[in-house]
């Protein structure tokens, strides 16, 4: 075979492959190639205005209206008390603002005598949290000191539980009731907590944990519309005051029951409050939190203590004030 | 003598033919049986699997999946296999975008096996129907997140006091937002049959079967072979070729890759929130992030 022969078949070939290949790449041109056309889906489904939430204003001052000055208030840090410097940080910064001391006992200054030691010399005592049992000297000596006119103010978190906090403080219903005798609740200091946390799906500041609540009666609710309290636990009163109740349709974590819930009360010389993030220098001018700030502040630096209580150890002992004895209902 | 030989080789012959031509035809025979059944079959049903964690990695393979039905002409409905509890956020979003876009075209049908939650939910609502097992649950509408806030070390170098470092307050907002554009889906796609308030589905809570045929989270209780006859009935073919896309496998190297992927990531263990705290990204639908301890070691902006 000659190479001559080669050439039709060469020549065939190569117009074939052209023809072909160059159609496949003119095509497009007229057929306006295969592109889909797409629509921007994304776009239409978003409805910007529904998804669009916005920060909550924060102004105003914590202030305080009372005139007392130079009053002593002590701070628990003796119990394992959950409770970070910077929640205590705008209360502590309000009281020493206002001419008042601030005092903290850790562990090593609560034993023994120490803890009354320091009590007697104090106006007021603020428990956060606490997560360690209080011993019975140590409860009577609040007591005392409480009965005295000493303030006393509880805060308390969902999870250490408002129950917990009474428990550790040996103020449960369990041990006092049969020597208290009061009706319902029997907490020595009239005030007790829920288990589980409190949420609203209805009406909310940002999650619905953030729960709102509005003023009720007594001090603590001056100048107060409303707060937030970020995961709150719902509080008693046995004849005292709800300072703050939370709004409608809030429910309780553990029975789901929609009610309005205390969240603050104020039983006498003692408070209790359902949360502590409130205090927290980012939630503090929410709403009117900072206003309640201020009435905490008042409320701790506004008793009328009476006398050195608690008195020393011999005297408890011959008092005989241990957790199991009876003690007066606040 | 010659002739008997001839006779024999010649018969021989025809048997080695006839074998011959038996095991050609034995090939042959599917080729041509498949051939008429194609010829047949009026369309394709493609069942596309949706497993696992929704991450990243998954949804590229699953939308590539959609994109082939879209662009293929035999494909007339897909039905999508759904056993997954969810995911991140931004990839469930766009799961639920392409099966949207492919709902507009054709037929798109979910059977959910054992799980559709949260993440998974959220991509198969612009499903025209959904089929769940009598096991199967359902719902969990809602997003999960760390708090955030947690201090940076001293170490870390940032531009401003924002970056990395979100507030507690700025996550809340951020939940809250997805959660309405997720709640807010939920209503717009099952919102004729839903029972349900806005309120209600917020609680995420998840359903089982029975229940969710009721409240109208799904359609009806029916298994997978239900759901491919169901789509194939709503495209209009009644006799139908059936296609898998089925996930690559190993959902380790999954999270892996989709990690390794993203060098700005930073994670970090939280006293407050016992747990880890993603920074640099952070959002899932149902799950927490996966935890890389040479991300963390190595993690930088």
């Amino acid at each position: 075979m000659e190479a001559r022969d080669l050439t039709g078949p060469a020549v065939a070939f190569v117009v074939v492959v052209a023809l072909i290949v160059g159609g496949a790449a003119v095509l497009p041109i007229f057929s306006g190639g295969d592109t889909p056309e797409v629509s921007n889906l994304a776009q239409q489904q978003a409805d910007l205005d529904a998804v669009r939430v916005t920060a909550a204003d924060e102004t105003g001052e914590i202030t305080m209206d009372s005139d007392a000055t130079g009053k002593t208030v002590l701070v628990d840090k003796a119990h394992e008390n959950e409770f970070s410097d910077e929640k205590l940080s705008t209360l502590v910064n309000t009281l020493v603002e206002n001419g008042h001391e601030v005092r903290f006992v850790t562990q090593e200054q609560a034993r023994g005598s120490a803890w009354n030691e320091s009590l007697r010399s104090a106006d007021a005592l603020l428990v956060a949290n606490p997560t360690q049992a209080y011993t019975p000297e140590q409860l009577a000596g609040v007591r005392a000191f409480n009965d005295a006119g000493g303030r006393v103010l509880l805060l308390s978190d969902p999870a250490s539980s408002s129950g917990s906090i009474l428990s550790i403080l040996g103020l449960g219903a369990g041990s006092q009731q049969p020597s208290s005798g009061g009706p319902g609740l029997s907490s020595t200091f009239g005030v007790a907590g829920h288990s589980g946390y409190l949420f609203n799906m209805h009406e909310y500041q940002h999650n619905f944990k953030s729960i709102y609540a509005t003023a009720g009666r007594g001090s603590l609710s001056q100048d107060v519309d409303r707060v937030v309290f970020r995961g709150s636990v719902a509080v008693s009163t046995d004849g005292g005051q709800r300072a703050l109740t939370s709004i409608e349709q809030t429910k309780l974590s553990t029975t789901r029951r929609a009610d309005t819930y205390a969240v603050a009360v104020q039983s006498g010389d003692v408070a209790m409050v359902g949360d502590t993030d409130f205090l927290a220098p980012t939630d503090a001018y929410t709403a009117d939190n900072e206003a309640f700030i201020g009435n905490l502040a008042d409320f701790l630096v506004s008793g009328q203590k009476t006398g050195n209580a608690p008195g020393p150890p011999s005297t408890e002992s011959e008092n005989g004030t241990g957790p199991t004895l009876p003690m007066p209902t606040l | 003598m010659n002739r008997d030989s001839s006779a024999a080789s010649a018969k021989a012959l025809f048997v080695v033919a006839i074998v011959a031509a038996v095991l050609v035809s034995s090939v042959l025979a599917p080729v041509a049986y498949d051939y008429t059944t194609s010829t047949q079959s009026e369309g394709t049903v493609s069942v596309i699997t949706v497993s696992g964690t929704i991450s990243a990695s998954t949804v590229d393979g699953i939308s590539e999946d959609l994109r082939n039905a879209r662009t293929n002409d035999s494909i007339e409905a897909v039905v999508l296999k759904v056993d997954s509890g969810g995911g991140y956020v931004a990839p469930s979003e766009r799961l639920y975008l392409e099966v949207l876009r492919t709902a507009e075209q054709m037929p798109v049908v979910a059977s959910v096996q054992g799980v559709g939650a949260s993440g998974a939910y959220y991509g198969m609502l612009p499903a025209d129907e959904i089929f769940v097992l009598s096991s199967t649950e359902v719902g969990s509408v809602g997003v999960v997140s760390s708090g955030g806030s947690v201090p940076l070390p001293e170490s870390v170098i940032r531009t401003g006091p924002d970056k990395a470092q979100p507030t507690a307050d700025e996550r809340r907002q951020t939940v809250e937002s997805l959660k309405r554009q997720f709640v807010g889906r939920v209503m717009q796609h099952r919102g004729d049959n839903i029972t349900l308030s806005r309120e209600e589905v917020a609680y995420a809570k998840t359903y089982l079967g029975p229940k969710a045929v009721e409240n109208g989270y799904a359609d009806q209780i029916g298994a997978l072979p239900t759901a491919i006859d169901r789509a194939a009935g709503m495209a209009g073919l009644e006799n139908y070729d059936v296609t898998r896309q089925e996930p690559p496998q190993s959902l380790g190297l999954v999270l892996l890759t989709s990690q390794t992927d993203n060098g700005t990531m930073i994670y970090k263990r939280s006293a407050q929130t016992n747990g880890l705290v993603p920074v640099t990204r952070p959002l899932m639908v149902d799950e927490i992030a996966p935890y890389n301890p040479e991300v963390n070691a190595n993690g930088s902006a």
